[in-house]
């Protein structure tokens, strides 16, 4: 399960995460970004509840970023330790901007 | 010597024991072990004929014990046996309960039969006890005069069905110290226990008991630190077994996951751990297996050595060599690779999951 809640404040596109962001529910993520990144130049990604991530979720923040280093910057917020040891083995830890 | 021939012993609802062949040795000193409900106390209550086998033959020195004219009391003579529940009568005193069976069955003289119950009194280390009655004895004295009555008829073969397992943890100590000094005597002894340690120290043979007889037979050692079968080893090493088989690619992961879940929570296997168990599956399979090749069924087994605090997770697949690691997706083989202990593919083409590849989890990683 993944609940996406999304908020758009002029540019800027905040997107918190809860639940899981796996094979299952990745493509959901896909989609709500998809639909919502024209015109904004600053996305954060706020993973505060988000439990668990795999290769698929890594995929869609992988495409997020290149969609955002075109037109802004993208962001990821409050990362838990589990989740940061997957960005840290795959070398995400050094292309995502995780603050 | 007692041989046990087809064995069988069928109730209306289970059969506990469904073909036993084995033979138990003069001095043989054998632990019974194994799951609940699997037949071990069934095992020794035939072998006295306290519950009457349905099939097979139980051959005491040669002799059929089973036969419909045999005279049990025989057979009874030459087993002791002891109880979870000591049995011992409430309205006697102790040395009264000693002295009965000698008297009666053996026809001792009644000082002959009181001496002996001293001696044996004091060799339980309960001298000075002998006009106490029983409820005036803890749990573990009881066990012990319930021991010395059996030796009171001076048995050939003593049969110990869980005779700690209804003490308070305080005395299980002081009776198991009298079994031990009992093995060392050369009497046959079975017994039906669950104290792992105690089985290893006092046992030359040891019986696993699963699926209906004796699965695997061997010495301590080959028993508990080799065992050669799935379900002795499992058992042993008290691994908490989960199996899913996924049958297709439509296979419902959601629901595995919630199974996988509770799975780690009933077992008390930490978050990281279960965070990595789960990697692990989805990364293996739908990450690297299913998008490419359709090798269902796939089957997961995912063991948790509680003692070892380690998660072993294999996955089997039949079909042509395909190694994970020389997979196109070398993300997910990135986080698998990383985010386990160990990590091993081995092929055999004579298994029809001919695939296999095993990882390793653990929480000191």
């Amino acid at each position: 399960m993944l609940n996406i809640e999304s908020k758009k404040n002029a540019a800027e596109l905040s997107v918190a995460l809860i639940g899981r962001l796996d094979t299952n529910t990745a493509p959901e993520l896909e989609q709500a970004l998809n639909a919502s990144l024209d015109g904004v130049e600053t996305l954060l990604i706020d993973m505060e509840q988000l439990d668990y991530i795999s290769s698929a979720g890594l995929r869609v923040l992988l495409a997020a970023q290149k969609t955002m280093n075109k037109q802004g910057e993208m962001k990821v917020l409050h990362v838990n330790e589990t989740v940061m040891e997957i960005f840290e083995v795959t070398g995400f830890s050094d292309i995502l901007t995780i603050e | 010597m007692i041989e046990l021939v087809h064995l069988e012993k069928k109730y209306e609802a289970a059969t506990p024991l469904k073909d036993v062949n084995t033979v138990i040795n003069d001095g043989d000193v054998i632990s019974i072990i194994g799951p609940s409900g699997t037949g071990k106390s069934t095992l020794i209550r035939c072998i006295n004929m306290l519950e009457r086998p349905t099939g097979g033959k139980i051959l005491l020195d040669g002799v059929d014990i089973t036969a419909p004219k045999y005279d049990l009391t025989q057979a009874r003579r030459k087993m002791g046996m002891v109880f979870q529940s000591f049995n011992l009568f409430g309205h006697l005193t102790v040395i009264e309960n000693l002295m009965l069976a000698p008297m009666d069955l053996l026809k001792k003289s009644k000082q002959e039969a009181f001496d002996t119950g001293v001696a044996l009194l004091k060799r339980v280390g309960l001298a000075g006890r002998e006009f106490q009655y029983p409820d005036q004895l803890s749990g573990g004295q009881k066990q012990r005069v319930a021991i010395a009555r059996t030796l009171a008829m001076v048995p050939d073969v003593i049969l110990l069905d869980e005779p700690t397992s209804a003490l308070d943890p305080t005395m299980v100590g002081e009776v198991q110290a009298v079994i031990r000094d009992l093995a060392k005597t050369g009497k046959t002894m079975l017994i039906v226990t669950h104290e792992m340690n105690f089985a290893r120290a006092i046992s030359n043979r040891v019986f696993y008991m699963d699926q209906g007889g004796i699965y695997e037979d061997g010495t301590p050692e080959q028993i508990f630190d080799h065992p050669e079968k799935e379900l002795t080893r499992r058992f042993i090493k008290k691994l908490k077994v989960l199996e899913l088989t996924v049958g297709s690619r439509d296979f419902d992961f959601i629901g595995a996951g919630a199974e996988i879940d509770r799975y780690c929570m009933q077992n008390d296997i930490p978050s990281r751990t279960k965070y990595r168990i789960r990697l692990a599956i989805e990364e293996l399979i739908q990450q690297m297996l299913l998008p490419v090749l359709d090798r269902t069924p796939i089957r997961v087994t995912v063991e948790y050595a509680e003692a070892e605090q380690a998660a072993t997770v294999t996955v089997a697949y039949g079909g042509e060599r395909f190694d994970p690691q020389e997979g196109e997706n070398e993300l997910s083989y990135r986080i698998l690779s990383r985010s386990v202990e160990e990590l091993s593919y081995t092929y055999d083409p004579n298994q029809s999951d001919a695939n296999t590849v095993r990882v390793r989890i653990s929480e000191k990683q």
